[in-house]
C-alpha cells in the first residue's frame, strides 16, 4: 500500500491523556473553599505586573488569559483574587494524580504538573480489561475522592497520543472524549488548526499557504504535500501518520538544557549586585544538573534590558565537562565581564547545554584530588534536600534565597522534588 | 490587592481521629488570638517537611475566612500560618 493511501488507523484507543483543569488556579479553589465559583488568578508574586500563570475557568470566562499582567486582568475582572503560587500544594496534588494513573498501568508518562499520559497498550488484555471509557469515569471518581470534590480534570482517549491530547482538550471543564476513528472526521469539524498541539501561528502560517484552512483539510492532505511543501521531509511524513491516528510521538523528550532566569528585584543594582545573583543562578542551575544526573560543557549567560527582547549573551563550551557551583561561575564570571552596564539589565540568566550523563570524571592533573568534588556536591544536595534547599549555600550568596525564591515554572515538573 | 495575612500563631485545636476516613486526623474546632473557630471543612490537607520535621498542612475554613493550620509533629504544636478573608467584594 503506499504511504499516501494510508487509512486511519482502526486500532483499539489504548492511550488516555488526562489534563487536570486550570490546576493551580482549581488546587487553589479547593483547599480554600471560599474561592469556589470565584474568578481566581495564580502567579509567582503578588505584584500589579507579574504574569498570571493560571487562571480559574470563572476568570477565564471573563477574559483572562495565562501570561496576562495582573493589572490588565484586574481591569476585565475587578473582583479578581490573585493568589501566590503554593509549589508544596501542587506537588501533593501531582503525587495523587500520579499514584492513582500509576495503578492502571507502569507505563505512565508525566507531560507536565497537570497533565500526563496513559498507555494501556501492555496492560488492557490482563489488568485493565474494562474498557477505557468506564477507567476514565471512574480516574474522575478517584481524583474527586483522594483530592477533593471540586477537583476536575478533562480526559481524552484515543489510539496515539497526539488525537488523545486532541481530545483531552474538548469538551472542558470535566469531559471525557473519545476520538478514534469512527468519529475523526466528525470531532475535527468542531477544531481549529491552532487547537492541535504542535500547530501554533507559525505552523498555521504555513498550512495556510498551501490552502489547509482547517483540521479537516489537514486530514485530507496527501503526504507528499506535507513532507515537501508544508514541513519539510520526516516532520511532514509524521503529521501524516499522527492525524490518521498512528503513533509517532512514544518516544521520550531528550533534555536538552538546564539552566535558571531571574528578573531583577529592583532597578539600579551594582554590577556586584547582579553578579552575586548570577552565583545563585549558577547554584540553581548546578542543583538541577545534579539532581538530574548531568554534566554539562557548555554554558550561556545572558542579560536583557526586558522580557522576550533579545538583548545581550555568550556562550562557551569547555573542553571537560562540569556540574559544581564553582566550576559554572567561574565561568559565567569570565563572560560576564562584556556584558552591558548593570544598569541596563532587567532580566539575567544562566543555562548549561551540551548535557552527557553523570559519572566519574577523568581528574585534572593540577585538579583538587579524585572525587573530592563530587562527594561534597553528592553531601551538600543530601543535606540540602532533607534540611531543606539552601540549608548550605555559597556564602557569596547568602540571603539571595529569600528574594530569590525558586517559584513554579510555566508547566515544567523535572525540578518539582528541588522547589 | 486583596488582604491575606501569614503569621505564625499558636492555636489550641481540637481534632478528630478516625481512620478509614479521607483524613485520618482533622482539625475540628481551634482559639488563636483569642478567636475561636469552628471548622466548617477541610479543603485539603497534606504533608510537608520543613527544616527537617514533618508538617500536616490544614487548608480549613469557618465559612467567613480561610486558614491554614499546620501541625507541627516533631512537637506536636498546632500554628495558625495563614487567614485570608478578602471575599465580600463580589
Amino acid at each position: 500500500m503506499k504511504p499516501r493511501d494510508l487509512p486511519l488507523n482502526t486500532d483499539l484507543s489504548l492511550i488516555m491523556h488526562i489534563d487536570l483543569n486550570s490546576c493551580f488556579a482549581t488546587t487553589e479553589q479547593q483547599a480554600r473553599p471560599l474561592l469556589r465559583d470565584r474568578p481566581v488568578a495564580v502567579v509567582n508574586r503578588r505584584t500589579f505586573h507579574t504574569a498570571i500563570i493560571t487562571a480559574s475557568y470563572e476568570a477565564k470566562a471573563r477574559g483572562v488569559k495565562m501570561g496576562m499582567k495582573v493589572n490588565e486582568a484586574l481591569k476585565l475582572v475587578p473582583e479578581l483574587i490573585v493568589v501566590e503560587t503554593d509549589p508544596q500544594k501542587y506537588h501533593f496534588v501531582y503525587k495523587k494524580l500520579l499514584g492513582i494513573m500509576r495503578s492502571y498501568s507502569p507505563n505512565v508518562v508525566m507531560k507536565s504538573i497537570d497533565e500526563g499520559v496513559i498507555d494501556f497498550s501492555d496492560t488492557h488484555r490482563t489488568i485493565n480489561t474494562s474498557n477505557l471509557w468506564a477507567i476514565g469515569i471512574e480516574i474522575k471518581q478517584r481524583l474527586k475522592g483522594e483530592v477533593g470534590n471540586y477537583m476536575k480534570c478533562n480526559i481524552g482517549i484515543a489510539p496515539n497520543r497526539f488525537l488523545a491530547k486532541t481530545a483531552a482538550g474538548m469538551n472542558k471543564p470535566d469531559g471525557l472524549t473519545q476520538i478514534d476513528h469512527n468519529n475523526l472526521y466528525d470531532q475535527f469539524t468542531k477544531l481549529k488548526l491552532t487547537d492541535l498541539t504542535g500547530i501554533a501561528r507559525r505552523n498555521e502560517a504555513k498550512l495556510h499557504a498551501v490552502g489547509i484552512k482547517t483540521p479537516l483539510d489537514f486530514l485530507n492532505t496527501d503526504e507528499m504535500t506535507l513532507s515537501r511543501l508544508v514541513f519539510k521531509g520526516k516532520p511532514g511524513r509524521d503529521w501524516y501518520r499522527r492525524l490518521r491516528g498512528y503513533e509517532v510521538d512514544a518516544a521520550p523528550t531528550k533534555m536538552g538544557i538546564v539552566g535558571r532566569q531571574y528578573v531583577l528585584e529592583s532597578k539600579g543594582l551594582s554590577r556586584e549586585e547582579v553578579l552575586r545573583r548570577l552565583h545563585f543562578l549558577c547554584q540553581s542551575t548546578a542543583e538541577k544538573l545534579r539532581f538530574k544526573n548531568k554534566q554539562a560543557r557548555g554554558v550561556v549567560v545572558f542579560a536583557s534590558p526586558r522580557r522576550f527582547s533579545k538583548g545581550w549573551g555568550v556562550r562557551y563550551l569547555a573542553k571537560e565537562p562540569f556540574c559544581s557551583t564553582e566550576e559554572i561561575y567561574e565561568k559565567v564570571k569570565t563572560l560576564f565581564a562584556s556584558a552591558p552596564a548593570a544598569a541596563e539589565i532587567r532580566i539575567i540568566g544562566v543555562t548549561c547545554y551540551h548535557l552527557s550523563d553523570l559519572n566519574k570524571r577523568q581528574p585534572h592533573l593540577w585538579d583538587i584530588p579524585v572525587g573530592l568534588n563530587e562527594s561534597l556536591n553528592s553531601t551538600i544536595d543530601a543535606i540540602n534536600y532533607k534540611y531543606g534547599s539552601h540549608s548550605i549555600q555559597v556564602a557569596d550568596t547568602l540571603g539571595l534565597e529569600k528574594i530569590m525564591k525558586q517559584k513554579i515554572p510555566f508547566g515544567s515538573t523535572r525540578y518539582f522534588e528541588l522547589i | 490587592m486583596q488582604d491575606e495575612i501569614e503569621m505564625n500563631e499558636p492555636a489550641e485545636v481540637i481534632a478528630a481521629f478516625r481512620r478509614g476516613k479521607k483524613y485520618n486526623c482533622w482539625p475540628v474546632r481551634f482559639v488563636f488570638k483569642n478567636r475561636e473557630v469552628e471548622v466548617k471543612e477541610v479543603g485539603l490537607a497534606y504533608p510537608i517537611r520543613k527544616n527537617g520535621a514533618l508538617h500536616h498542612i490544614f487548608d480549613i475554613t469557618d465559612g467567613q475566612a480561610d486558614y491554614r493550620l499546620e501541625l507541627n509533629t516533631a512537637r506536636l504544636v498546632w500554628y495558625v500560618t495563614r487567614e485570608a478573608d478578602h471575599y465580600e467584594a463580589t
